[in-house]
C-alpha cells in the first residue's frame, strides 16, 4: 500500500516535471524565433490582426494568420491540416506571429493553443 | 456547393446592389436558401430598395456583438421569392449609425472580421443556407475587405471607364490574389454598340482577356433599368428582360467557379 502510494506520488511528480519542461520548451521556441529575427519588435506596430495588417504580412505568414482567424483557436497541427504545410513550419510561423504581438499562445495540458483574441474565443451575446 | 459571394467594385455606382439583389432573388427562385447582407455601412440602400418599412435590428447590431444573427435577418421569402427562401440583413441607414460605423477602430474591425467569418458555421452549416451574398462598399476599406476575406468568391463589378478598369485590375493583383480568392469580373453598363455586332464583342472580349481579367459576363447599359430608379425588382417583375436572362447565366457560371 505504502509502496503504491509512493509510486503514485512519483508518477504525479514526473508528470508535473514533464509539463514544466513543455512550458519551458514553448518559451525557448519564442526566444529562438526572436534571436533568428534579431531586429527588435517595432513598438509602432499595433498588435491588432485586422485586414490591413493581414495585407501587410508576408505571404507565408498571411496564410497562417487567416487560417487561425477562421479557426478562432487552434494548435499548430490543426492549422497545418488546413494549410497543407508541415506542422513544424506552422509552429514556427505561429510563434513568429505571437512574437509580433498579433497572436496569443496558451498551453492547456500538453497542447499549445494559438488564438487571436480571448474575447472572440469565449464569445457571448449580451442580449439575444 | 454552399458558398459566400462578396460583390465588390473599385468605384461606386457600378451596380453592385442591383446585381447582388437580383442574383439573390434568382438563386432563391431556383429553390435555394439565400441570405443577402447590406455591408455598405457608408451608404446603406437595400432597405429603401426593398421598401421594408421597419427593420428592427441591423447587421450593425450583429457586428457590434449585441444581437445574434438570427435576430437580425428579415425573412422576405413570402413577398420576394417564388420558391426557396430569402433572408436579408439590412445596414442601418440612419446618419447616426453611419457616423458610428465610420468611427470604428481597428480592434473593432478585427472582431467584425471574426463575426463575418463565423457566418460560415452559423448560416451555411446550422441554418442550411445555400448562398450568402455580401453587398459591399466600393474601394479598399475595412468593411469591404472584411467581406472579401470572409467570402469564398469575389464578384467584382466594373464599368467601362478606364479608371474603373485599371483600379479593378489593381484590386485583383493586390487584394483578391493576396487573399487567394477566386474572382469573377462582371463588366456592367457596357455600351450597346460595343456588344451589338459579333466583331465588336469579340474585340472587346479579347482586350479584356489580354489584360488577364477573369471576365464572367458583360451586361449592356439598359436605360429602362435606370428609368425605374430602383423601384422594380427585375428578377421578379420583369423575368423576361434581357438583364435577367444575362444574370441567370451569371448565376449558373458563378456556381461553377
Amino acid at each position: 500500500m505504502t509502496v503504491r502510494k509512493l509510486e503514485g506520488t512519483q508518477t504525479r511528480l514526473l508528470q508535473k516535471i514533464k509539463e514544466s519542461l513543455d512550458r519551458l520548451n514553448d518559451k525557448m521556441e519564442v526566444i529562438i524565433e526572436l534571436q533568428k529575427h534579431s531586429s527588435p519588435v517595432n513598438p509602432d506596430i499595433p498588435d491588432v490582426l485586422d485586414v490591413m495588417t493581414l495585407l501587410s504580412l508576408p505571404d507565408h505568414l498571411r496564410k497562417t494568420a487567416i487560417t487561425l482567424c477562421k479557426l478562432e483557436q487552434a494548435t499548430a497541427e490543426e492549422v497545418a491540416e488546413q494549410t497543407k504545410r508541415a506542422r513544424a513550419v506552422e509552429s514556427s510561423y505561429l510563434n513568429q506571429l505571437v512574437m509580433m504581438g498579433y497572436l496569443k499562445k496558451e498551453r492547456r495540458g500538453r497542447k499549445a493553443y494559438f488564438y487571436v483574441d480571448k474575447e472572440e474565443v469565449n464569445k457571448t451575446w449580451q442580449k439575444s | 456547393m454552399a458558398k459566400i459571394i462578396a460583390v465588390h467594385s473599385y468605384k461606386g455606382g457600378t451596380g453592385k446592389t442591383l446585381l447582388s439583389l437580383n442574383l439573390a432573388v434568382l438563386y432563391a427562385n431556383r429553390g435555394k436558401n439565400v441570405c443577402l447582407f447590406d455591408l455598405d455601412f457608408r451608404a446603406p440602400s437595400l432597405q429603401s430598395i426593398l421598401a421594408v418599412k421597419s427593420a428592427e435590428y441591423w447587421v450593425n447590431d450583429y457586428l457590434n456583438g449585441v444581437y445574434d444573427i438570427k435576430k437580425v435577418l428579415v425573412d422576405l421569402s413570402k413577398t420576394h421569392t417564388k420558391r426557396g427562401s430569402l433572408l436579408v440583413g439590412f445596414a442601418n441607414p440612419s446618419t447616426e449609425a453611419i457616423r458610428e460605423m465610420s468611427a470604428k477602430d481597428r480592434k473593432w474591425e478585427m472582431k467584425a472580421l471574426g463575426r463575418l467569418l463565423s457566418l460560415k458555421n452559423s448560416l451555411l452549416d446550422d441554418m442550411h443556407i445555400d448562398y450568402i451574398i455580401l453587398d459591399t462598399s466600393p474601394g479598399l476599406q475595412y468593411s469591404s475587405i472584411n467581406a472579401i476575406v470572409s467570402a469564398d468568391l469575389v464578384l467584382v463589378v466594373s464599368g467601362m471607364d478606364i479608371s474603373d478598369i485599371k483600379g479593378t485590375q489593381r484590386m485583383i493583383d493586390e487584394l483578391y490574389d493576396l487573399f487567394e480568392k477566386k474572382t469573377g469580373l462582371i463588366m456592367n453598363k457596357v455600351f450597346a454598340d460595343f456588344l451589338s455586332s459579333k466583331g465588336h464583342r469579340q474585340d472587346l472580349a479579347r482586350k479584356l482577356i489580354d489584360s488577364k481579367l477573369p471576365v464572367v459576363d458583360m451586361i449592356p447599359c439598359y436605360c429602362d433599368i435606370l428609368r425605374t430608379g430602383g423601384t422594380l425588382l427585375f428578377a421578379n417583375d420583369k423575368p423576361d428582360h434581357p438583364f435577367v436572362k444575362i444574370l441567370d447565366r451569371v448565376a449558373t457560371t458563378v456556381d461553377k467557379l
